[in-house]
């Protein structure tokens, strides 16, 4: 074994153990503002609760008007909004996301509102119409920016050049699980509400002031904006745990290499030793 | 007690109050408006005012409310405000200084009718939130 050979072997293991520092950086940071991202969105999941269940009754319910939110439009064409992450390494967050965005759009003329670069960058290149590409950055969202989000949607959607609009984003199980979902968003008769689906279809009556098409139309914008804000801070916190955990994977690896590249090294250099020896012994022998 | 109903306020921002009350009153889309326990299954959409919330206890709290929607089902009263701040957790200084910053905003002319809208909207939340904070 040459000690060429062995000066490599440092080589190697000096540059995994930079690599190491780097994700081991990464999982640090990843972890750090995943908790505060882990509060923003447990604190909004009630609001999206108590609205969706509030929504949802009320459209079972309603009797009395007809508001364009309500019933299906006739348009086939669909709006994906896909809330995706601004930079990779994060295992495999975002291309799980497409995947099973792939799955849901399957045999449906669509287009997409991207959120975040990665998902207006797949999009790109897969030659998807983009509704709008404004919103490259996922971090950078405000609750003003899902308002104006929220308002060219339904805009866009009373003026029939959608007939469904659902939403990918990736659910923050727990920081071990995170799973990509869909979910629709107009019209509300999309809902599905397992809470609902039991009881008789008792209709109550609602009064609504000052009618019910203006309470509707001022309202949905609301309410799209609200779960929009919610289902970015739910992506966010769960593109910061993959982070995390593909991190941790990649520096337990760059451990686990230095310790076979540093066996494999100090065996070479006990050989080169061992070589020494032998030819010293053999030519004192000699003489 | 028969004369009060559960009120949930949620915002985007958590929880904001649930429980009991007497009474809630905020400003609607089209003028002020009070709910009492037992009123009819009812939905509005929230405009921008000072809200007052009736406790159990006859004690009561005020807050800047501005916008969402309000639903009355069952006794079950819902309110989802875009934003709520309770009073004492208003930020008057900052307020003011919103309020100063679209005044001379607004007094510019040639302003698009967009950052018209947006600042006439800012101007109106800062005047709420100065409004609700001295009740």
């Amino acid at each position: 074994m040459a000690a060429a050979n062995m000066k490599a072997v440092k080589l190697r293991i000096k540059s995994v153990q930079n690599t190491m520092q780097i994700t081991k950086a990464m999982q640090l940071v990843a972890a750090s503002k995943l908790r505060k991202a882990k509060d923003k969105a447990m604190q909004s999941k009630p609001y999206l609760r108590t609205m969706k269940g509030t929504l949802a009754k009320i459209a079972n319910e309603n009797t009395d008007f007809q508001s364009p939110f309500t019933k299906p439009g006739t348009n086939p064409k669909r709006l994906f909004v896909v809330i995706a992450g601004d930079r990779g390494l994060a295992g495999g967050y975002n291309a799980n996301l497409f995947k099973f965005m792939e799955k849901e759009v399957e045999g449906y003329e669509y287009a997409v509102l991207p959120i975040g670069k990665k998902a207006v960058e797949y999009f790109r290149h897969r030659n998807a119409e983009i509704f709008t590409d404004a919103y490259a950055e996922v971090a950078k969202v405000t609750i003003s920016e899902c308002f104006r989000i929220a308002k060219s949607v339904c805009e866009a959607y009373e003026a029939g050049q959608f007939g469904h609009v659902s939403m990918c984003y990736t659910n923050f199980v727990s920081m071990m699980s995170q799973v990509p979902k869909s979910s629709a968003l107009l019209p509300l008769s999309d809902f599905e509400n397992p809470e609902l689906d039991d009881t008789p279809a008792t209709k109550d009556l609602i009064l609504y002031e000052p009618s019910g098409e203006e309470v509707f139309n001022t309202i949905v914008p609301e309410y799209l904006a609200g779960i929009l804000y919610t289902s970015i801070n739910v992506s966010v916190a769960s593109e910061l745990a993959a982070r995390r955990t593909a991190m941790e994977a990649a520096t337990d690896n760059a451990g686990e290499m230095i310790e076979k590249l540093s066996l494999y090294y100090n065996r070479a250099r006990q050989a080169s030793i061992t070589q020494e020896i032998t030819e010293i012994v053999a030519g004192a022998e000699g003489a | 007690m028969a004369n009060t109903f559960h009120l949930k306020i949620v915002t985007v921002d958590g929880l904001a109050f649930e429980g009991d009350v007497q009474r809630l009153m905020f400003r609607s889309t089209h003028g002020d408006l009070a709910i009492l326990a037992r009123h009819i299954n009812y939905c509005t959409a929230v405009g921008m005012g000072t809200a007052h919330v009736v406790l159990e206890d006859g004690s009561e709290r005020t807050a800047a409310c501005i916008g969402g929607m309000c639903s009355m089902m069952d006794n079950e009263c819902h309110l989802l405000p875009t934003t709520w701040e309770w009073s004492e957790d208003i930020d008057v200084e900052r307020a003011e200084a919103a309020k100063v910053r679209a005044e001379a905003k607004l007094r510019e002319e040639k302003l698009s009718k967009e950052t018209r809208l947006l600042t006439e909207s800012k101007l109106n939340r800062a005047l709420v939130r100065i409004g609700s904070a001295r009740h």
